[in-house]
């Protein structure tokens, strides 16, 4: 049995050796590496988005409810 | 603090696979769950708060789900019990993505990027 | 004016010249205690995610792997020098420590991927049951199938452990919880030891051809980059 091997540089020819390039090194910059808190990417401002999503959250409930129920008078 | 020299070091990297349309399909999944990092101030804030909540719901939903199941299995369920059950959580399920529709939120957009302990779902 | 950060590396290290980073912009070198910063100058709040800029990120950190090995900064990283300094301040000895783990070293990615359908096949019976029964026992199947996945994932991921070991320094492996992908693994190689690393996952290839493999690098460590204090600090919260 054959065994197949795609190599795949940076510079692939094809669309899908590109993308694959640029999905792995995606997968590296944005996922990975040192963190410094207070900057402006996901791991710290998520965190504080979401405390600060679920502080908006908790005292607009009423809020949402009155949204949700608007959307559903309009659907019907 | 003094170093002895490093080896040169190496060229581009290279991507070796027999299977890459596989794994373009596996890895845009990836890309695609991760949350808009800084385009966070772009979303409306109606829809950025849907998103928070159907997230949460839908993390209640998936663990009410695996409990369903884990009684069903242990047993001690009637099935009367278990038609109930079923049709209560398939009308969560429905209900759940007609709220998504209505907000224009696909499946990949519900998560919840907690930093160091990984995404909620 | 704000500084974009791509990567640490220590101060005797010699780096390319006329780099360009995000932007197009300038990167230029700024030390700060015994650390040097590769920085771009910026005065917008934020980078915004598009293809250009990351490739832009990672361009200039392979331009330092050639020369040396640094510790790469997470993408959009955005601070001012302030924060920077206390930065380094907090965690000297950390950065020194790792920065001399991942010496000489380079990060190479092994991921893989199983075609197998996990659900069992659905019962006779349970087309005939009524609608809500119907539904649990299909979620049934799911969950279970779900969790045979997670037991061969964490299979193969012990496996592949076992296969580089030798010559793994470090080895960080993750199992998926959902998709094809079981797997995604990252080891910290010694440079020199590169073309071994691959030989060994050559031929754990041949073992196991029910698997589909992928390999990628060499990297710079950005596996490897995150400080065990870093994780105390974001539940601190400040």
């Amino acid at each position: 049995m054959s065994f197949e091997q795609i190599i795949v540089s940076g510079n692939g020819d094809s669309l899908e050796e590109q993308e694959l390039s640029l999905l792995e090194t995606l997968d590296h910059v944005l996922n990975r590496g040192l963190v410094i808190a207070g900057e402006i990417t996901i791991a710290v401002a998520d965190i504080d988005l979401i405390f600060l999503g679920l502080n908006v959250m908790l005292s607009s409930v009423e809020t949402a409810q009155q949204v949700l129920r608007e959307r559903q008078k309009k659907s019907e | 603090m003094a170093f002895s020299p490093e080896p040169p070091h190496p060229a581009e990297p290279e991507i070796e696979t027999a299977h890459p349309e596989e794994f373009v399909e596996q890895l845009r999944l990836v890309a695609d769950s991760l949350p808009s990092r800084i385009n966070i101030d772009a979303q409306g804030v109606e829809q950025g708060l849907a998103k928070l909540v159907l997230t949460l719901i839908e993390f209640i939903r998936r663990l009410l789900e695996k409990q369903a199941v884990r009684r069903m299995e242990g047993g001690d369920l009637s099935p009367e019990q278990i038609e109930e059950l079923g049709l209560a959580l398939m009308r969560l399920e429905a209900k759940l993505q007609e709220l998504k529709t209505q907000f224009g939120l696909a499946d990949e957009d519900l998560n919840l990027d907690l930093g160091p302990i990984g995404r909620l779902i | 004016m704000k500084l974009y950060v791509y990567c640490l590396v220590d101060n005797t290290q010699t780096l390319p010249e006329s780099l360009h980073g995000i932007l197009g912009v300038l990167v230029r070198r700024l030390e700060i205690g015994d650390f040097s910063f590769l920085v771009s100058d910026f005065s917008d709040r934020t980078v915004p995610v598009t293809r250009e800029n990351a490739l832009a990120h990672a361009a200039v950190i392979q331009s330092v792997l050639k020369e040396t090995t640094p510790l790469p900064f997470r993408f959009g990283t955005l601070v001012n020098g302030q924060q920077l300094e206390n930065y380094v301040s907090a965690r000297s000895e950390a950065l020194r420590s790792k920065l001399e783990q991942v010496r000489g070293c380079v990060e190479m990615n092994v991921k893989i991927i199983s075609d197998r359908d996990w659900m069992e096949e659905p019962q006779a019976s349970e087309t005939q049951a009524k609608p809500g029964t119907a539904f649990l026992s299909e979620k049934r199947r799911e969950i279970l199938g779900g969790e045979a996945r997670a037991a061969r994932a964490k299979q193969v991921a012990e496996w592949l452990k076992d296969q580089v070991a030798p010559v793994a320094k470090q080895t960080q492996i993750e199992t998926l919880p959902t998709g094809k992908m079981l797997v995604t693994a990252a080891h910290l190689i010694e440079y020199e030891r590169v073309e071994e690393f691959r030989k060994r996952v050559t031929e754990a290839r041949h073992q196991r051809v029910d698997l589909h493999f992928l390999l990628s690098g060499p990297w710079a460590p950005y596996s490897f980059a995150h400080m065990d204090l870093e994780f105390e600090t974001h539940f601190g919260v400040s």
